[in-house]
């Protein structure tokens, strides 16, 4: 049970507080509820580029991580679909240059050309070293687009094209964090060994002097519903074929989000997993399988990702992985496998919750999807999805109509 | 927000506290045992860890491939049934194969404790490694190699190690695509009989550790009996290679993998301490001297990092960074220029202390929590040391002075000593 107290400044800045007196140190998470959704499709990857820039320094504190190392600190941040988020942890008796250092940065940055221009190098970089430059590298560049047609999930939080990093200009960049960055638009979380009432005092000093900023909701265009099966196939050079598969699914506060958790881990939750014990351990199709659903804002997607092994044709390794799909949606799972998958849900619920800087991150996240208290509360959600649920679940979402395939294919002679 | 700045808040010195010792001791036939009780989480993790790591194999991917069909199945459980029950209870774990050491670690809700160690005598000490499982492991591990052998940043790694240790050397041979052939499941039994023995296991328990957990221990792992193995280890001379610098072609890459190293004490030497420190310096941290001269500065890379690692055998030191091909000879002046700096010019009272107040805070950091505890306790005690190398540490981070920094690097980073890497 993870016990926190959320006190919402006069300018709109939400605190939520956890203390945990086994450690001496202590996190700050703030997430920035702004993400690649919020870009423009003309300048996508910029809520990710701006995540490089919030480290550029601002007039009363030219140099943030220099600061927070001198107070043993250490931070990092990342940038995806939906949130921007920045977390750092420290010993616990530093915590207010923690204040200091993040209430300065969300109040003004300071924008310079060079900094920019050096940031853009970086995050190209960035883009090639991740992206362009790994074998199947690019596969989610080129299945957002499939599965998305109208809704900002059809790009990647790094950006759908370097060309758009390359032309951000500091006009833009300026206007960015002032439609985004401002405190009733944040969510700042405080775990570890402090007391809750000198972190209220710390939030009303530090974050309450920020102005209430003047955040434009985005409109973002709902997706589609999906009624054709759609398919993309490519050829480059890899060392395997690989097959990739989307279905349109619901949004992380979605009703049937744990029941479809829990389809992809009976399909993929380790080697136990349908798909890892059935196509890569009895068939051998697969050298590796697997199986997630995202947790986005917006509805999200189930997406399944193999690499065939040798001399495997991909239709027939296709055929294969839906005649798998297929049986979860005719019979449903035993008991046992039912009790083994929430097992699982339950016991790495637990395991996140052995890090301050985990419970910080899921606390801000919970908050914005609504619902703090989730952080406590999931674990029953899981366990009361039934089988039957499943069944349901199964027939409802793998609908063969609303999903997306691409053949990723090798063009090399295979060894 | 009004115009007047608000006054910086005072910071406390960081301080790492008295590191909480574990407790140390022995089944009934004399496997030791160390307990580490922390966190709040009624979670366990234990470290099963053998000297069978990759420096014991007379043939390449012999120990890895031991370690790896551990769970494909055992005396009693097969490997599907051994997977299913490990998932029902909630258990994660993780085969691992370093170079010195193997094993496997696995942590649990503390409940389960019972049947997790019966779980794990199969896995440890029973596995049958069935002829088709093997075939099928060694099949989809070809496929996982062609695919890290298409990396840049791997390639680069592997000719480095080569280079730097030689051939022979167990750190430094190099896995190729015929090894995965030379390979046979009598031969995993073999390595297994000789290498997983009561005698070369140590067992690492850190969380909040169950009160039946050693009876328990003893139970399952206390009556085995500790072989006196015959193990017979490859030749281990270092045998770096003459030509140090060696670029591998990749048609159509966009980036080249730099790696520039060269073998390194090792934690057992007293100039350790001092050298973690330079290496801090020099691209150990966000806000090493690497990192801003090539990303912050010049937006080169998206990250550069050097390592000083060390091994039983030997320690080395690598700078390990991705650019573009084009300007891979100015990235690699950089990095030279940043070594040389290093050596000729006393380092500055002010990076010093950011420097001395990052490390400390990593200190505290290793300490916190009982799955951070197990890791830093492993990885002095795989050496023969204990926690006083960490008070050596603290120590040196808290006096070392610009001088001695200038001295260590002027005898430990010698630019023409040093292998220089790239592949792209």
């Amino acid at each position: 049970m993870i016990s926190y107290k959320k006190y919402t400044l006069d300018n709109g800045l939400r605190v939520l507080m956890h203390e945990d007196r086994s450690t001496t140190l202590a996190a700050m998470n703030i997430l920035y509820n702004v993400g690649s959704r919020d870009e423009d499709p003309g300048s996508t990857g910029m809520a990710h580029l701006f995540e490089h820039l919030m480290f550029g320094g601002t007039a009363q504190i030219p140099d943030y991580d220099k600061q927070l190392l001198l107070a043993g600190g250490e931070n990092n941040a990342f940038t995806n679909t939906d949130i921007t988020n920045y977390y750092l942890t420290l010993p616990a008796e530093n915590i207010e240059t923690a204040f200091w250092l993040e209430s300065d940065r969300m109040n003004l940055i300071d924008f310079s050309q060079r900094n920019l221009d050096i940031q853009k190098s970086v995050v190209i970089e960035e883009y090639k070293q991740r992206y362009l430059n790994q074998p199947y590298g690019d596969a989610m560049l080129l299945m957002r687009p499939l599965a998305y047609r109208i809704h900002p999930y059809r790009w990647p939080a790094i950006g759908m094209d370097i060309s758009h990093i390359h032309d951000v200009t500091l006009d833009k960049v300026r206007e960015f964090f002032f439609t985004h960055y401002a405190p009733n638009n944040a969510i700042l979380t405080l775990t570890g060994n402090f007391r809750t009432r000198e972190a209220v005092r710390m939030a009303k000093k530090w974050f309450g002097r920020i102005e209430r900023r003047n955040v434009k909701p985005v409109d973002r265009p709902a997706e589609p519903e999906q009624t054709e099966a759609r398919s993309l196939e490519v050829e480059k050079d890899v060392p395997a074929d690989a097959l990739y598969k989307a279905w349109h699914t619901v949004p992380r506060a979605g009703n049937d989000f744990y029941t479809l958790d829990l389809i992809t881990d009976l399909l993929a939750g380790g080697e136990s997993g349908r798909l890892y014990n059935k196509l890569v351990r009895q068939k051998k199709l697969f050298s590796e399988i697997n199986a997630y659903i995202t947790s986005d804002i917006d509805p999200g997607i189930a997406l399944l990702h193999g690499r065939l092994m040798k001399d495997v044709d991909i239709r027939s390794a296709e055929e294969a992985v839906l005649k798998v799909i297929d049986e979860l949606k005719e019979k449903p799972p035993s008991s046992h496998e039912m009790e083994k998958v929430r097992n699982k849900y339950e016991s790495s619920n637990v395991f996140a919750n052995t890090s301050i800087l985990n419970k910080a991150v899921n606390l801000s996240f919970f908050e914005l999807t609504g619902n703090p208290d989730l952080i406590n509360t999931e674990v029953d959600l899981y366990r009361k999805t039934s089988r039957s649920m499943v069944t349901e679940a199964a027939r409802k979402y793998f609908d063969p109509a609303s999903c997306s395939t691409l053949y990723y294919r090798s063009s090399r002679d295979q060894k | 927000m009004n115009g007047t700045p608000m006054i910086k808040p005072p910071v406390r010195p960081v301080t790492p506290g008295r590191i909480p010792e574990a407790v140390a001791l022995k089944l009934d036939n004399g496997i030791p045992v160390f307990l580490i009780e922390a966190g709040t989480e009624d979670v366990i993790r234990i470290d099963f860890t053998f000297d069978a790591g990759q420096a014991w194999e007379n043939r390449p991917l012999t120990a890895s491939a031991v370690n790896r069909m551990l769970t494909e199945g055992s005396q009693n459980f097969s490997s599907s049934k051994l997977n299913r029950t490990l998932d029902f209870h909630g258990a994660f774990y993780n085969l691992y194969c370093d170079r010195d050491r193997a094993g496997i670690l696995v942590f649990f809700l503390s409940k389960h404790v019972e049947k997790i160690l019966e779980l794990a005598r199969e896995i440890l000490f029973l596995p049958v490694f069935p002829e088709r499982e093997f075939k099928a492991q060694m099949k989809k591990r070809l496929r996982w190699f062609l695919v890290n052998r298409d990396k840049v940043a791997n390639i680069a790694m592997d000719q480095f190690y080569e280079s730097v240790f030689g051939k022979e050397h167990p750190y430094g041979k190099q896995v190729v695509q015929e090894d995965f052939k030379n390979l046979s499941r009598d031969c995993l039994a073999d390595f297994h009989v000789r290498h997983y023995t009561p005698g070369r296991l140590a067992v690492v328990i850190s969380g909040r550790i169950h009160k039946d957990t050693v009876p328990l221990l003893n139970r399952f792992f206390g009556a085995l009996r500790p072989q006196a193995a015959d193990v017979t280890r490859s030749g281990y001379e270092l045998k770096a290679s003459e030509i140090k610098r060696v670029h591998i072609e990749k048609k159509g890459a966009l980036q080249t993998a730099i790696r520039i190293g060269s073998p390194a004490i090792n934690k057992l030497h007293p100039d350790y301490p001092g050298l973690k420190i330079v290496d801090v310096i020099l691209g150990g941290y966000f806000n090493s001297r690497l990192m801003k001269n090539i990303r912050e500065e010049k937006g080169l890379t998206y990250g550069i990092h050097s390592i000083i690692t060390s091994a039983l055998l030997s320690g080395f030191k690598v700078i390990s960074t991705e650019v573009s091909k084009k300007n891979t000879p100015k990235a690699t002046d950089e990095i030279c220029r940043e070594i040389e700096l290093l050596r000729r010019v006393a380092v500055e009272k002010d990076e010093l202390e950011v420097v001395r107040n990052y490390m400390l805070g990593e200190m505290v950091r290793m300490f916190d929590g009982p799955f951070a505890l197990a890791e830093s306790f492993r990885s002095v005690w795989d050496f023969g040391l204990d926690n006083s190398y960490y008070y050596r540490l603290v120590r040196k981070i808290k006096t070392i002075e610009p001088d001695e920094i200038t001295a260590l690097a002027t005898t430990y980073y010698n630019i023409d000593d040093m292998y220089q890497i790239t592949a792209g």
